[in-house]
């Protein structure tokens, strides 16, 4: 509980700060990771997960939410080639699931991964397979947020200067 | 953010009238399940410098000699956030909604490393405030009151809450007695005005409504706590012995 506190206590200042303003500048934000990283990680640490949602009721709901899907073997092999030292909580070694951080890391990011699954459903992620090269995620990426782009676009009707 | 912004699912989520003590108000700690515990939580509640730590220690005294092992617990005392909580005080920057989360995630130490741990060894937990603080200081700064209950729905509902109820002019003289005004007992967050007198007394007016309009939906005991604080204390043992000693409650013990 207190560390889905903490992370929503270290959200709101960044939303309050870093995301409200701009956007009612009319600027366009890029976020990495957002609340559905929260609803994940939270609920495979056993945090009810309709308790969560509405914690965070107080965000904004994005206009488009990108999910970069990648199967949990890609997942460990991209984070072994960039030799990184797993993080403490990142491989949920404090969940003493696996005295081992690979293979807690491989448990804990598994049952991750299956929540997202679910949000992607619940909130209507767009789902982008981060398996293939990152020129072609990108030009998916490109595609969807141009896409988006244009809908807000005729949305909203020609403004004329008062 | 919640998958269906016009129907929140908030059935389960805050004090409803269907509150049980000893049990969660709303979706609990899932990875922490209390049945049947031991213990017993008696909350005392109310404004600052109402009188609530001299009325603990009392009670504290007389429940131990009485023999039952007795811990208390305070608000912003987990060993976790009070450096930080200490230290957004002083600073200032931070805005309403991320010291109320704040608070929850003191309270939300406090729950898991001492509150549920006493119960479950059978202590009683003396709670000086609780969830009520945080709602009361929350509402009168105007954030969303089903969201502030739903929040809390990991805490415990205690077997016992008394509200230490007491007329803003009776609090003035109490805490202008013992130690004066302080700077957010009263409220100069807010910036109503620099006279911290005026500010003090509006502010304070304003918290004791709403700790009032949470009586019933918490099932406050309230105890007028304008009294001498014998008298108050007298109310509570009577109270607290008729609550853990029922078949002992006639005989008086004075
Ligand atoms: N019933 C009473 N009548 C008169 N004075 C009282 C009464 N109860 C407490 N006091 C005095 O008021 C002061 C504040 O009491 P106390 O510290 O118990 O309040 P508190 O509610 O714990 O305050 P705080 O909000 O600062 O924690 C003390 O000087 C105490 O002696
Ligand atoms: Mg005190």
């Amino acid at each position: 509980m207190t560390f889905s506190l903490l992370h929503a206590t270290d959200f709101a200042d960044r939303l309050l700060y870093k995301i409200i303003p701009p956007l009612k500048d009319g600027m366009i934000v890029l976020a990495d990771r957002y609340a559905y990283t929260a609803f994940a990680r939270d609920a495979t640490r056993g945090v009810d997960r309709q308790w969560v949602r509405e914690l965070y009721s107080f965000a904004v709901r994005p206009d488009l939410s990108l999910y970069f899907r990648v199967p949990i073997d890609m997942s460990v092999d991209r984070l072994m080639a960039r030799r990184v030292k797993l993080k403490f909580y990142e491989a949920g070694m404090d969940l003493g699931w696996s005295t081992n951080p690979v293979e807690s890391f491989r448990m804990f990011q598994g049952k991750v991964l299956d929540e997202y699954d679910r949000l992607v459903e619940e909130f209507g992620l767009e789902v982008v397979s981060a398996v293939g090269s990152i020129t072609e995620q990108q030009r998916i990426v490109r595609g969807l947020v141009s896409q988006q782009l244009q809908i807000n676009h005729v949305e909203i009707p020609d403004e004329q200067p008062a | 953010m919640n998958s269906q912004p016009d129907t929140p699912d908030l059935a389960n989520a805050g004090a409803s009238s269907d509150i049980q003590a000893g049990r969660y108000y709303g979706r609990g700690i899932p990875y922490l399940p209390i049945e049947g515990y031991p213990g017993k939580l008696i909350a005392i509640e109310g404004t600052d410098g109402v009188g609530r730590s001299t009325q603990i220690q009392l009670l504290r005294e007389w429940l131990e000699v009485k023999g039952y092992g007795v811990i208390e617990t305070g608000w912003t005392r987990s060993p976790l956030m009070q450096p930080t909580i200490e230290l957004a005080k002083s600073s200032n920057t931070l805005n309403k909604l991320t010291f109320v989360l704040l608070y929850a995630t003191d309270f939300a130490d406090r729950m898991e490393k001492e509150i549920i741990p006493a119960l479950k060894a059978g202590f009683v937990v003396l709670s000086d405030r609780y969830i009520f603080t945080a709602l009361a200081r929350a509402g009168v700064r105007g954030v969303d009151r089903l969201w502030l209950r739903s929040l809390y729905g990991f805490g415990i509902a205690p077997h016992l809450v008394f509200y230490l109820n007491v007329d803003v002019k009776t609090l003035i003289a109490r805490v202008l007695a013992a130690r004066g005004m302080d700077f957010w007992e009263s409220g100069m967050d807010l910036k109503v005005g620099d006279d911290i007198y005026d500010s003090f007394r509006a502010y304070q007016s304003k918290l004791l409504k709403e700790y009032g309009s949470m009586a019933d939906e918490f099932h406050f005991r309230v105890v007028d706590a304008r009294r001498s604080i014998d008298k108050i204390q007298e109310e509570l043992r009577k109270q607290v012995a008729a609550f853990l000693e029922p078949g002992a409650a006639s005989k008086s013990d004075g």
